[in-house]
């Protein structure tokens, strides 16, 4: 089996003043294509920051990560940019729409980037507003939504370009239980459909059971790993 | 990201934040405004000084005097055959000797009345050459000038205030001092033909106190073959200058000084222009002034917007976007200041130009001399549309915003993205 991702003996710190603060202390896991994975750990662990790296928001002080085999981390900053834009979709927990346009036009923000023509975007962000059941909405500006259908808008938007990766940060962090776990039953249905490899980050043991695989992160480093039993 | 996006993306922001973007495009219009408003001034303020000036010159006539400033004043006179070389130059259509005799009067009946000059002219050449200022009140050229035949200025004809001193047909004296040793006066009676209209002021000088008598008759008096002055007309003032080479290499050195119109003109125009770019630059001043605005307000807008930055870098924004994007809105600003200033700019000069003639109206009324309404429209200052200038000062407003819009936009485009995506 391939490896959509290789995270490679990763290593940050964050620097604050004099001191330096180790946030990720060498981590390594790979992630099979159209996996669906569950980061957990409990606040401060390095979670976010291991996301950020593997999304090509950060880069590590040691080590890489291989996405479809490339190691994005010998890129330009234009090159990770087009990382970002073609092959990652980043869910973050407090939505991140852009607060003056409509949900549409936030799920037509990354092929708008991609010089995708008007026509075809606009029919592709219907057609996923509708995928994650927004279909009515789309009209709205973020304000107009509750935080379950903000983060429908941003699902919808990480899948637009059709992205190899999916990841979210903590995705049900602001939302209730109920309309959390509404999320998780969207993303799932959607790694079982589309096959697009998912990887969330959580610090909710309930919520990473649903994963086929748990990847348990402690002051930086990876303390386990747990393989589903029924893994399809 | 295609430009029809990025410009509404742009617009978008520049909506949301609309009371501050209408201060910051304001101090664009004023910049643009007091541009145009200044320039097209200027232009017009050149213009009519242009027209005035011309309207003092012949610009197709070379006046050549004898002397030299540089080589000291060196008396001398032209011969026939100076006038002769001339006129076989190239481009030279009229060529017309005269003699200035000075110290003449003038006696009709019980009447005085004295001329500054009295010229000794070829009449048909003469009166080619400054047909539009020998305009006639009365009579005019005889078809056959006789010895007698006189034709009296404007200004001679007047005495005491309103009165005229001859009329078309009589006959008047002219006494005529002749410097030999001993001087004697010589006394001839001439037959008017013609009076002259007002001819309006010249630069050089006004033919309203001239009297015109026959070169010949002239040279008969003072039993001469030579003149003092030479008119030659050029087909083109443009080439004024090479003509005025040609008729030097005629003479020795510093013997000659020819008075060429279209260098004043240009040496005014040149003067005007300095001054007109100096006021222009005074006023695009204000356009810099505009540009710390703008910078001032981009750099708050990004430090407000740095959350989105970081969304738009974590969906996969280039550096390049994001500063194309904020460039954008630095753009539309200069092209909306450029678009509102423009016409402002035109419209204040219209109403500046409006003033500031009415002023000059009554200054003229009050000192009596300029009251003359047929002089009015030259000293009326019209602004003129200036297409280069109308592009310059859009071009610069954009340039400018462009240049102060760069730093923060550049500082959104570095931003670091996780930085960003954590900032509240
Ligand atoms: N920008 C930063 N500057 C300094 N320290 C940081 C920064 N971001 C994260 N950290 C620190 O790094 C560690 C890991 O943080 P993070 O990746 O956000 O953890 P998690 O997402 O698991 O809560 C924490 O100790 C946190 O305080
Ligand atoms: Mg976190």
């Amino acid at each position: 089996m391939k490896f959509i991702l290789e995270v490679k003996g990763v290593k940050k710190a964050y620097r604050m003043g004099n001191v330096s603060v180790p946030a990720l202390r060498g981590v390594s896991f790979s992630v099979e294509e159209g996996e669906f994975v569950a980061i957990l750990g409990p606040s401060g662990s390095g979670k976010s920051t291991l996301l950020h790296v593997i999304g090509g928001l950060d880069r590590p002080d040691e080590g890489t990560v291989f996405i479809d085999g490339e190691d994005i981390f010998t890129l330009s900053s234009n090159q990770l940019a087009d990382v970002r834009l073609h092959k990652i979709g980043f869910v973050f927990q407090f939505f991140n729409l852009l607060p003056r346009l409509s949900a549409l036009k936030n799920v037509e923000l990354p092929l708008t980037l991609a010089d995708v023509n008007e026509k075809e975007t606009t029919e592709k962000a219907k057609k996923l507003l509708a995928l994650v059941g927004l279909g009515e909405r789309m009209h709205h500006r973020p304000s107009e939504l509750s935080g379950g259908e903000q983060q429908r808008v941003a699902i919808a938007r990480a899948l637009i370009n059709d992205p190899k990766i999916i990841l979210a940060d903590e995705p049900t962090g602001n939302l209730d239980t109920k309309t959390g776990w509404e999320i998780v039953e969207l993303m799932k249905n959607l790694n079982a459909k589309k096959e697009q490899t998912f990887i969330i980050v959580t610090h909710d043991p309930s919520i990473a059971e649903e994963a086929d695989r748990i990847i348990y992160v402690k002051d930086g480093i990876v303390e386990g790993i747990k393989e589903r039993v029924n893994k399809k | 990201m295609r430009l029809k996006q990025t410009l509404e993306m742009a617009l978008e922001n520049l909506k949301r934040r609309r009371f501050r973007t209408s201060l910051t495009t304001l101090g664009v219009v004023i910049g643009i405004t007091a541009i145009i408003a200044l320039s097209s001034i200027g232009e017009g303020f050149r213009l009519a000084v242009k027209t005035n000036m011309e309207q003092g010159f012949e610009l197709d006539v070379l006046t050549v005097i004898p002397g030299s400033i540089i080589g000291g004043y060196s008396y001398q006179k032209f011969t026939d055959q100076n006038v002769t070389s001339i006129r076989s130059i190239q481009n030279v259509t009229t060529v017309t000797p005269i003699m200035q005799i000075t110290g003449a009067s003038l006696k009709n009946g019980d009447k005085k009345s004295a001329a500054l000059v009295v010229a000794a002219v070829n009449f048909t050449d003469f009166w080619r050459i400054f047909r539009n200022r020998l305009a006639f009140q009365e009579g005019g050229l005889p078809s056959s000038p006789k010895n007698d035949t006189i034709i009296i200025g404007h200004k001679v004809n007047t005495v005491n205030q309103t009165g005229t001193f001859a009329e078309v047909g009589d006959q008047v004296n002219v006494t005529f001092t002749v410097r030999s040793v001993p001087p004697f006066t010589k006394t001839l009676t001439f037959n008017v033909t013609g009076i002259l209209a007002e001819s309006g002021s010249s630069i050089l000088t006004s033919f309203d106190y001239w009297v015109f008598i026959p070169l010949t008759t002239g040279r008969d008096i003072y039993q001469t073959e030579e003149s003092d002055v030479i008119f030659a007309q050029v087909n083109n003032p443009e080439i004024s200058d090479k003509v005025t080479d040609a008729i030097e290499a005629l003479f020795p050195p510093f013997r000659i000084t020819i008075i060429v119109p279209i260098t004043f003109i240009r040496q005014v125009d040149h003067i005007l222009n300095l001054i007109q770019i100096f006021l222009t630059s005074i006023a695009a001043i204000s356009l810099l002034v505009a540009g710390i605005g703008i910078m001032n307000i981009m750099t708050v807008s990004v430090m407000e917007r740095t959350r989105e930055i970081g969304i738009m870098k974590a969906i996969g924004a280039k550096e390049r976007t994001i500063m194309t994007m904020f460039l954008a809105e630095t753009i539309l600003i200069g092209l909306a200041g450029g678009l509102i200033g423009v016409p402002t700019g035109y419209g204040v000069a219209q109403i500046l130009t409006m003033i500031l003639s009415r002023f000059m109206l009554n200054q003229g009324g009050n000192n009596g001399v300029l009251s003359n309404p047929e002089r009015q429209p030259s000293t009326t200052v019209n602004p003129v549309f200036s297409l280069e200038w109308t592009v310059g000062a859009l071009v610069f407003g954009i340039l400018i915003c462009v240049i102060f819009g760069w730093y923060p936009a550049r500082k959104a485009a570095k931003l670091d993205p996780v930085q960003a995506l954590r900032y509240e």
